[in-house]
This record gives structure tokens, C-alpha cells and sequence, in this order.
């Protein structure tokens, strides 16, 4: 029936089994049984728009982990993040969903938070809670449970940016209008360019930005690239799009009288005339000016990124063209008024513009 | 409808099969030569053929990813596709293929001629249940032998895709890369899903082969039409389980 | 698991059964789909009695020995042995009973002396050394010493059917049961596993139905015989009554005459 030689050979070959289990456990979780797989934090959006399973999680560009789950909670969407164990994320550091490439990869973005800032999972408990057969054995596994959750930002998605930027139009005219009339008016008070230094100086940094966006478009633009139209196109946008590009035009037409209105007045200024001190640079207008260039920060930073239906934009011979003109008359605009002191606060509402 | 009738019939003998075996499970230790046995003809017995097979299983895997990879650039991830197929699909598919035409054919033989020739008949008189005999040492058999079976397939798949990959001249991937894309890519996890997936197969195969062995009638005719009716039943059986059971284990 | 005492206690039983039984077959009726094997026999065995059932090939005979260990389950009627329905499969548990099948059913993978072990080792009867006692005496009974390394697939069908019956013999039943044991043996086998069934009754007092067709068996050991037809009954009584003339279906079957000149293969033409 069986003999000690049969014994022997099925005893030898189920430990042979048993030990290259092991062999492969070892390289595979490297020796560790209970390996570490970090801990879990919960993030809630409004949405998680492109956001898979799998996808990055990084702290200032550096993968820290990545998304566990996604699920629906209570009226919004939550993100089940893994993070390295040996990452510390500050209470009030906040996530961010960004777009990475062009094919649509989605990650969320943690920022480093401030550094005297308490850590928002304490380092004690930054391991996975589970025991190793919830981790591993089939049927038995359980999904980890979140540690704490972590702060959300939104960030400006295109559609709403273009929305915004559709009504940007007609802002910047009234803005412009009221700049207008103000500086026209009887004002005598002196604030006024301690206030527009004041606007100006706030934004540099945002400026030079923009400005450095708006040169990359504008060097696609001049080469005639189009090879991220085929990525997306959205008729609407792109509609909207152009009317927002004619409704600029007019608003540079405006605002090149302005600057030549402003000139004169800073003449008036500078010869000790005139009255400044009466004209009120209302904080409503500052307020305007300052949330047109935020928004329109983001939408040059989503051009930069060739997001969104600019491939088709900038594949379209019309819109070339008007870009370039504005491009064009911009440059010949600014050439007149750098480095003259208040003006550049015009500058800020043009260059803010593009 | 008959036939229907007759796929009722043997699930439910089968299930009854089931519980009967397992409700002697306190026996098996004084049945532990009979075990060795089995373990012998299951797990030792079948080893040279799926060393064989799950080598060129491997090797081809590793020159079709390869050959179709290289137009993407991405044939640096051969070892995690083969690493990753073997481990959790072809590993334990294949070893329950080759187990069904092995061992389950075997047993199906077996058991047919013995209730055929009233072996059977005689354990029964004898108040020697068959499912205690006969099907219960099997089972816990291939419950200890499949998890063996399964890994060294894998093993040696894995093997078979890293001489391959480095000995095709358009593929050129050498061995240290293409497993560390594998320990990059895979998680034990995939491994155990793998060997779980590989019992439940097992599992399954001896005990249909053992139910349609034992429910075999008739003269010796009948035993071939037996072996045949288990070894298919086996396949198809093996085919849907894996999908469900690779869904459940997701 | 029995406990250890009872293992002592089966190790000094005398070899053969405790006690024999009685079998009472009521009324009993198979159908196979739409054949009926059995049409409503009756008959009851007493315990330590010899009961032979003869009867023409297909008459159902082996059909209702499978009714009697269980292997059968009725249509209609039923069998009980000392009072325990032999459907149940309890029944096998309180009783201990044997089968000689027609064919032998050795257990091919087994060698005769592992075939004979089987029983007290699947039911811890004994110790090792107790158990090759009990085979060594088994085989000695029936002449077959040296066959015991052998594996049933070396074994004339002589020597199989007396390795069958050894087998029965060392699970010591209450109740044997042949299957046509002398068929397909030569003349002096077949008075020789006559003599050996008549000597068992003698020595172990186990009760025993033989189904056969062979007459100087039935006649020479019966205490009582059955005659089987057409599923039912024909004859039931002693075997010495059976020595006189019987009705023409009855004395065609016990007595054929080989009539050359009208043949009856010829009547049935007509």
C-alpha cells in the first residue's frame, strides 16, 4: 500500500512546497510578515472629476502614496488616500486634485503645510492598523480604516474658469469705466497711488508668472503648434472662448483709451495739478482688478498646461491670428508705459489680461 | 429537461458527497497511510509534467508579451506580466488541467471500476462508508498537494520567462531586471490569491471525479464513459470557477 | 473511535458470530423503470439456518440478496433482519453481515491479505497481531496460505471466490450471504465450498442464504429452499421435500432432460 520510501517522498516534496511559499513570501514582501503599508487618510471633495483608484498622491511633487479606494459618502466624494508611513503630513496642510498630464491622469496634491504645525496622523500612529490575515488572506481582507481625515481645496476647474472669464469682459469694462470716471472726477486725495503701488506690488509675483505663461503660449502660438487639439475638444468652450477673445479686444480698445486718459492725468499728476486726492480708488474696484487676475492666472497656468479646448483654439487660423494681433497691439501698448511708476498699475488690468 | 434533471442530480449527489466526506474528517489521521498514498499519485506523481508545461507556459508567455511589448516600449514589464499572470491565473489553471487529465481521470477510473466490479458494493456491506475510504483521503490530498503543485509552476514559469526574455535577441531583457519589474509589480497577495484559486480547483476536481466514479452503472463499458464524463465536467467546471472565484477574490 | 476496552473485549470473541439472526423478507417487490424483478415474495429465515434460493438466471435472486445487506432499496414490501429494516443503513452498524459476491469484488489494489485485514483494520478490531490471526486463520479454512501476498488479479476464479468467502469469514458475521458460490467451478471446488459453507453453520452457528442454481448444493446443505420464477416464489419448504417429484416447472428446473430429438430450442420456433 505505502511504504516508508513513498512516505519519505511526499514528505520531502510538501516541504519542498512549503519552503519556495516562503521563498517567494520573503522576495515579495521583503522578509517582512508583517510588512508596512503605511496609513490612510480620508479626503472629501465636491468631486473627484478624473480621480481612479491607483492614482498619485504626492507632497510637493513627490509621491507619497497613492489613492486606496474612491467612494461616495455623505453628499461628496471621498478619496481613500494610502500615505507612506514615514511621511509626515501637518494638521493643516490641505489636498488638492491636480491634473498631471495630457491624457488625463488626475493626482492629488499635498501641500507641505506650515512647520510648527502638528502632524496631522501622530508618528506612533502612521502604520496599518490591520492585522496580516486582513491584509493579505483572500475573503478575509478588510478595507484599512481611514486614520483621520485631511483638509480639501478646490481648485478652479476649466469650466467654471471660463465661465468666469466669459463674464471677465464686462467687468473689466465697468472696472474700466469706473477707473475712468474716477480719475476724471474731482478727486484730491493722494491715496490714490499708494493704492495702486500697493495693488501692483501685491502682484508682482502673480504678474510675472502670468507673464511667463503667456510668453509659452504665445511661443506655441507663433510656431502654429496644435498637437494637443487632439487630446479635447469642446465646441462650447471653444465658442466661448472666442467670444471672450473678441470681448478682450474691446477691452483693450478701452483700455488704450484709458491709458491714454491715464497718461494724461499722471501728467496732470506730475505737474502738481488736477485732483487726484478727490478721485476714490474704491476698494470694490481693487477687489475686482485682484480677483480678474487671480482667474485669469489660473486660466493661462491651464493654457501653459495645453488643458482644455485650446488645442482646437490654437489649431483655428482665426483665433491664431486675433491672439497675434492682440499679442501684437499688447506689445506695442506696453511698449509705452514700463517703468512709469502708477501707470503700472494699468499694466497690472493688461498684462492680467493675457 | 432531463438533461437538466441529470446536472441537478449530480450537483446534489456531489454537495451529499461533500458532506459526507467531511463529516469523517475525524478519521483521517488513522487513514494517514492511505493520505501519503494519494499525496503520492496527486502531488509527486504530477510534478515532472507540470514542471514541463508551466516552464514553456512561461517561456511563450514571456515571447508574446515581448514580441507584442516591444512596439509600445514597454517590454521592461515582461517579468511583472508573467510574474503576475502565472501567479494569479495560469499557475493555477494550468496545474488544474493537468490534475484533471492526471489524477482526476485516475480517480474517476478507479472508483468506476471498483463500483462496477461491486468493490464498492463490498466496502458498503462491509460498513466501510466509501466516502470515508475512497474520497476522503483524496480530498485532504489535494488540499496539501495543489498549494505545492501551484507554486512550483509558478516557479518555474517565472524561470522559463527570464531565460526566454533574455535569450531572444528582440526581447533582451536580463534576468536581474526582469525579476526585480516582478518583486516591483507583484504583491504576495497575488501569490496567495493564486494558491487559493489552485485548491478550490483541486478541490473541486477530486470531488466531482470521485462522485462520478462512485455513481457510475452498469458493465465496464461504463467506466470510460465515466473517465470521459469527469474529465469534462472538470474543465468546464474549472473554466467557470475561475471566473467567479477570481471575482471574489478582487 | 471505540474505546480501548472494546477492542480488548472483540479480541476475545470467539471467532464467528455473537449471536445469529433471523431474516424476514415481507412482501418484498423491485421494478427497474418498468421491469419488475420481484413480484411480492415472502419469506423468513431462521436464525442459524441454511436457506438456499434457486431459480433460473434472471429470476431475481441476486437482486434480492442486495435487498437483504441494503444495497437495494425496495419498491414495495420490506426485509428486516432480527426486527432492524435492512434499508437502514443503521442497520449494517447493529448487524454484521457478509456478502460473497457472484464475482468475488476483491479489492483489486489490495493484495488477499490486505483484502482480508480490511474489515477489523477499518474497524479496529484488533491489534495488528490479532488481526493476522484472524487472516491466518481465514486463509487456513479455505486452503489459501499461500496466496496471501498475492494480488487478486493473479487468482483463478476458484481461489477468488474462496478468498471472498475468507474474507467474510474474518468479519465473523451474523449473517452470511452467498452469490452463486459455486459457479464457475469445477465439480470437486464446488462440493469442496459446499462442505466449507455446511461447516461454518456447524462451527459459528452464522445464519446463511445462498442464492445458486447449483442442485446438489441446495440439496446437500439446504436446511430449506426457496425456488425463485418470474420474481415470485415457486417453492418454498425443506430441502428433502424437494427429492420428490415436483410440478412441471419445478421438475424442468431441478431435473432438465437433454432431448436431442426435440429439442427446445426447436418448441420455442413452433
Amino acid at each position: 500500500m505505502n511504504n516508508p520510501q513513498q512516505s519519505a517522498r511526499v514528505g520531502l516534496f510538501f516541504l519542498l512546497g512549503i519552503a519556495l511559499i516562503w521563498v517567494t513570501f520573503e522576495t515579495l514582501t521583503g522578509g517582512k510578515v508583517l510588512k508596512d503599508e503605511g496609513y490612510t487618510l480620508l479626503a472629501g471633495f465636491e468631486s473627484l472629476k478624473e480621480l481612479k483608484e491607483g492614482d498619485e498622491v504626492r507632497m510637493a511633487g513627490v509621491r507619497i502614496g497613492e489613492i486606496k479606494a474612491t467612494r461616495l459618502g455623505a453628499r461628496r466624494a471621498e478619496a481613500v488616500l494610502r500615505i507612506d508611513s514615514h511621511v509626515a503630513i501637518k494638521a493643516d496642510a490641505s489636498a488638492v486634485i491636480v491634473m498631471a498630464g495630457l491624457l488625463g491622469t488626475n493626482y492629488i496634491s499635498v501641500d507641505l503645510g506650515t512647520a510648527t504645525a502638528p502632524d496631522l496622523v501622530p508618528a506612533d500612529q502612521r502604520r496599518d492598523q490591520r492585522s496580516w490575515v486582513a491584509r493579505h488572506v483572500p475573503f478575509l481582507r478588510q478595507e484599512p480604516v481611514p486614520a483621520a481625515e485631511i483638509r480639501t481645496r478646490v481648485a478652479p476647474d476649466l469650466n467654471s474658469v471660463m465661465t468666469q472669464v466669459g463674464s471677465i469682459g464686462q467687468k473689466l469694462e465697468t472696472a474700466l469705466g469706473n477707473l475712468g470716471t474716477a480719475f476724471t472726477g474731482d478727486g484730491t486725495s493722494p491715496g490714490l497711488i499708494q493704492k495702486i503701488d500697493a495693488l501692483v506690488t501685491d502682484n508682482r509675483e502673480k504678474l510675472s508668472a502670468t507673464m511667463t505663461n503667456l510668453q509659452s503660449i504665445t511661443d506655441k502660438v507663433n510656431k502654429g503648434e496644435g498637437t494637443f487639439g487632439r487630446l479635447l475638444n469642446d465646441t462650447k468652450l471653444h465658442d466661448e472662448l472666442l467670444a471672450t477673445v473678441t470681448e478682450i479686444k474691446a477691452g483693450i480698445t478701452e483700455a488704450k483709451t484709458f491709458l491714454a486718459n491715464a497718461q494724461s492725468i499722471i501728467d496732470h499728476v506730475k505737474a502738481g495739478k488736477g485732483a487726484l486726492g478727490t478721485i476714490v480708488f474704491d476698494e470694490k474696484i481693487g477687489e475686482d482688478l485682484r480677483s480678474t487676475v487671480a482667474t485669469i492666472r489660473s486660466v493661462s497656468d491651464k493654457i501653459s498646461r495645453g488643458e482644455g479646448t485650446l488645442g482646437k483654439l490654437l489649431n483655428d487660423d482665426s483665433l491664431l491670428k486675433d491672439a497675434q494681433a492682440i499679442m501684437k497691439k499688447a506689445d506695442r501698448a506696453l511698449d509705452g508705459f514700463d517703468d512709469t511708476g502708477p501707470i503700472t498699475a494699468v499694466g497690472v488690468v493688461y498684462r492680467g489680461l493675457f | 429537461m432531463n438533461q437538466l434533471l441529470r446536472i441537478l442530480e449530480g450537483i446534489g449527489s456531489t454537495v451529499q458527497l461533500l458532506l459526507r466526506a467531511a463529516s469523517y474528517a475525524p478519521t483521517l489521521p488513522r487513514q494517514f497511510g492511505r493520505l501519503i498514498e494519494q499525496c503520492y499519485l496527486i502531488g509527486y506523481t504530477t510534478l515532472p509534467i507540470v514542471a514541463i508545461l508551466s516552464f514553456f507556459i512561461g517561456s511563450v508567455l514571456a515571447l508574446q508579451a515581448g514580441y507584442s511589448m516591444q512596439n509600445f516600449g514597454a517590454k521592461q514589464f515582461i517579468g511583472a506580466l508573467v510574474g503576475l499572470s502565472m501567479a494569479r491565473e495560469l499557475g493555477p489553471v494550468m496545474v488544474a488541467i493537468l490534475l484533471t487529465g492526471r489524477v482526476g481521470s485516475a480517480i474517476a477510473a478507479e472508483l468506476a471500476s471498483m463500483k462496477v466490479y461491486q468493490e464498492v458494493d463490498a466496502l458498503v456491506t462491509m460498513n466501510i462508508p466509501p466516502a470515508r475510504m475512497l474520497v476522503l483521503p483524496r480530498l485532504a490530498a489535494v488540499l496539501l498537494m495543489m498549494p505545492v503543485l501551484t507554486i512550483i509552476a509558478n516557479l518555474v514559469g517565472w524561470f522559463g520567462g527570464a531565460i526566454i526574455s533574455s535569450a531572444t535577441s528582440f526581447i533582451a531583457i536580463d534576468p536581474a531586471s526582469y525579476f526585480a519589474t516582478m518583486r516591483q509589480q507583484m504583491e504576495f497577495s497575488d501569490v496567495l490569491n493564486g494558491l487559493v484559486k489552485a485548491e478550490v480547483f483541486g478541490f473541486v476536481i477530486v470531488l466531482v471525479c470521485c462522485n462520478i466514479g462512485l455513481n457510475t452503472r452498469g458493465g465496464p463499458r461504463e467506466i470510460g464513459a465515466a473517465v470521459t464524463r469527469a474529465v469534462v465536467v472538470s474543465l468546464i467546471l474549472i473554466l467557470v470557477l475561475d471566473y467567479f472565484v477570481t471575482k471574489a477574490l478582487l | 473511535m471505540p474505546p480501548p476496552d472494546t477492542e480488548t473485549a472483540d479480541l476475545e470473541k470467539p471467532m464467528g458470530g455473537t449471536s445469529a439472526v433471523g431474516v424476514k423478507v415481507e412482501n418484498l417487490s423491485k421494478s427497474f423503470g418498468s421491469f419488475d424483478v420481484l413480484k411480492g415474495v415472502t419469506f423468513d429465515v431462521q436464525p442459524g439456518e441454511i436457506f438456499v434460493l434457486m431459480g433460473p438466471s434472471g429470476s431475481g435472486k441476486s437482486v434480492l440478496l442486495k435487498h437483504v445487506v441494503g444495497l437495494e432499496l425496495p419498491s414495495a414490501g420490506r426485509v428486516t433482519i432480527d426486527g432492524l429494516d435492512a434499508a437502514e443503513p443503521t442497520t449494517r452498524e447493529k448487524v454484521r453481515m457478509a456478502l460473497v459476491f457472484q464475482a468475488g469484488a476483491l479489492f483489486n489494489s489490495l493484495s488477499v491479505y490486505d483484502n482480508l485485514a480490511l474489515y477489523p483494520r477499518e474497524h479496529r478490531l484488533a491489534k495488528e497481531s490479532g488481526i493476522r490471526d484472524k487472516v491466518m486463520r481465514a486463509l487456513q479454512i479455505l486452503s489459501l496460505e499461500h496466496a496471501a501476498q498475492k494480488q487478486p488479479s493473479e487468482l483463478s476464479g476458484g481461489m477468488r471466490k474462496r478468498v471472498a468467502i475468507a474474507r467474510a469469514l474474518v468479519m465473523e458475521p451474523q449473517l452470511m450471504l452467498y452469490d452463486e458460490p459455486t459457479s464457475e467451478l469445477d465439480p470437486v471446488m464446488s462440493a469442496t465450498i459446499s462442505e466449507i459453507i455446511a461447516t461454518l453453520k456447524e462451527q459459528y452457528r452464522v445464519t446463511s442464504i445462498v442464492v445458486s442454481h447449483d442442485r446438489e448444493l441446495a440439496l446437500g446443505i439446504a436446511n430449506r429452499v426457496g425456488i425463485l420464477m418470474g420474481g415470485k416464489l415457486a417453492y418454498l419448504g425443506s430441502a428433502s421435500a424437494l427429492r420428490q417429484p415436483q410440478d412441471g416447472r419445478i421438475e424442468e428446473f431441478l431435473h432438465p432432460k437433454i432431448d436431442l430429438k426435440n429439442p427446445r430450442f426447436k418448441k420455442l420456433e413452433n
